[in-house]
């Protein structure tokens, strides 16, 4: 499905991009943040904003606080408890108290950043050559603080719930029960095992800086060629059907992002309860 | 993983003069450390007024209200426990007063049946007893009637004898005449 859906789009796409290109130019958004006022950014700038309106709506939603909730109070309680519910399913109810406030603000924050940068205005309007706004994950400084930040809270998380030698055997140490021959045979299996876990673990940040930088760049990427296709007046009707797609992915990554890391989180922390259970 | 790989592949060899693919990537997407690190403060200030301000409050409020909803229910289950001892208590209470009523009216039936019986007997008797003095009243009224009577005809018999034979008749000989006509009135 998702082989049909990219080649699809690269069918469609390709010719459009060169006939762009060939129109007026290469309209291509670059691949970097571009510097608008002294050393800020136009990613930046939508960050912030981000962080502006997701600071205001939680303001606004817990100013008055009433067991009784109505508005926008019932709106950001249904809104984090589904969230914690659903991290919960994932982390279970230990992690989920220690670690929310990662996952659920990482999920919001990301989810702003996608919305508000397909807002009119944004990658169009300009000051000087660079647009004044960009996208905020279409900057890999943004998705490779995301990802860094993880990794520092994933191995302060892992080594808390399991200790540095819990923590290592999570890596390292054989699962199961083997004797003889085959307890020798399964540690040095799972020795290197340990080893290409280790290169997976440190290759996660980078992965998922690219994994979001690259869905947000590219939507937007696409947005800017749809809008240069056609005359000015109309700029916009090409570019509508995807602004519809462009909102799901920002949905989707925002959930990715917060589903992956969970995800990692757990693997580490997971010690095999249910096994124990099972047996 | 295949895809990173690709990246870093594509990358490096876009990017001229830099053998190194991280140093490629940095270069070509302009990973600086300022914008980084400016990037992670404002991540984690978000976090922070996020944690501080939405999600504590609202967490606590959630909590707040599961355990209002517990207590409510406890107290629910523990009125339903009440309601239904008090439902027993009063079942009981009630099934004692029938008790107590139906011992009340047997009793009072009883004791009905008993006044009624009594004043029976006691209306028998005063009726037998005025139907005795009645009978005695009429016995003695006859008695005096008839001795009345006996005394008229004796007194009638004397004077009609004593007119019919033209003498006066002594006091035994009236009593004499009296004896014999009544003797022969009465026989």
């Amino acid at each position: 499905m998702r082989f049909i859906f990219s080649t699809i789009i690269f069918w469609i796409l390709t010719p459009l991009a060169a006939f762009a290109s060939e129109e007026g130019g290469s309209h291509a958004l670059p691949l970097n943040a571009e510097r608008v006022f002294g050393g800020v950014t136009n990613s930046m700038l939508m960050v912030w904003a981000a962080a502006l309106l997701v600071i205001l709506f939680a303001k606004v939603a817990t100013r008055q606080m009433s067991l009784i909730p109505a508005g926008i109070q019932n709106f950001a309680e249904w809104l984090v408890e589904s969230l914690y519910d659903f991290l919960e399913g994932i982390l279970g109810a230990h992690l989920v108290k220690r670690t929310f406030w990662f996952f659920g603000g990482v999920f919001i924050l990301i989810l702003f950043t996608n919305w508000i940068g397909l807002l009119p205005g944004v990658g169009t309007i300009k000051y000087g050559e660079a647009p004044v706004l960009r996208g905020g994950n279409a900057d890999l400084n943004m998705t490779a603080a995301l990802a860094l930040i993880f990794t520092g809270l994933w191995f302060y998380w892992a080594l808390s719930e399991n200790g540095l030698v819990g923590f290592l055997k999570h890596i390292f140490a054989p699962k199961g029960e083997f004797k003889g021959f085959m307890k020798v045979f399964m540690i040095v299996i799972f020795f290197i095992v340990g080893v290409i876990e280790v290169f997976s673990i440190l290759l996660r940040p980078v992965a998922l800086s690219f994994r979001l930088f690259g869905n947000i760049y590219a939507g937007e990427n696409m947005l800017e060629i749809m809008m240069n296709l056609v005359p000015k007046q109309i700029a916009f009707l090409p570019a509508l059907p995807f602004y519809f797609l462009e909102l799901l992915v920002g949905l989707i990554q925002a959930l990715v992002f917060m589903l992956l890391t969970s995800v990692f989180l757990k693997l580490i922390c997971d010690h095999g309860d249910h096994h124990e259970e099972a047996h | 993983m295949l895809d990173f790989i690709n990246v870093l592949a594509v990358t490096a060899e876009a990017t001229p003069g830099s053998g190194n693919p991280a140093e490629a990537i940095i270069k070509t997407f302009h990973v600086e450390g300022p914008l980084f690190i400016a990037q992670v403060i404002n991540i984690v200030v978000v976090l922070f007024v996020l944690k501080k301000f939405a999600f504590g409050p609202i967490l606590a409020m959630l909590e707040q209200r599961r355990t209002r909803i517990a207590e409510g229910e406890a107290k629910l289950k523990h009125i339903e426990k009440q309601l239904a001892d008090s439902e027993a208590t009063t079942a009981a209470a009630i099934a004692k007063a029938n008790d107590e009523a139906v011992r009340l009216i047997n009793e009072a039936k009883e004791g009905a049946h008993a006044f009624t019986e009594q004043k029976s007997q006691e209306a028998i008797s005063q009726a037998q007893q005025i139907l005795t003095k009645a009978e005695a009243a009429a016995k003695a009224d006859r008695e005096r009637l008839s001795s009345e009577l006996k005394r008229e005809f004796g007194r009638l018999v004397a004077a009609t004898t004593s007119q019919v034979t033209g003498k006066i008749l002594s006091a035994e000989d009236q009593k004499r005449i009296n004896e014999d006509a009544l003797a022969k009135v009465e026989g």
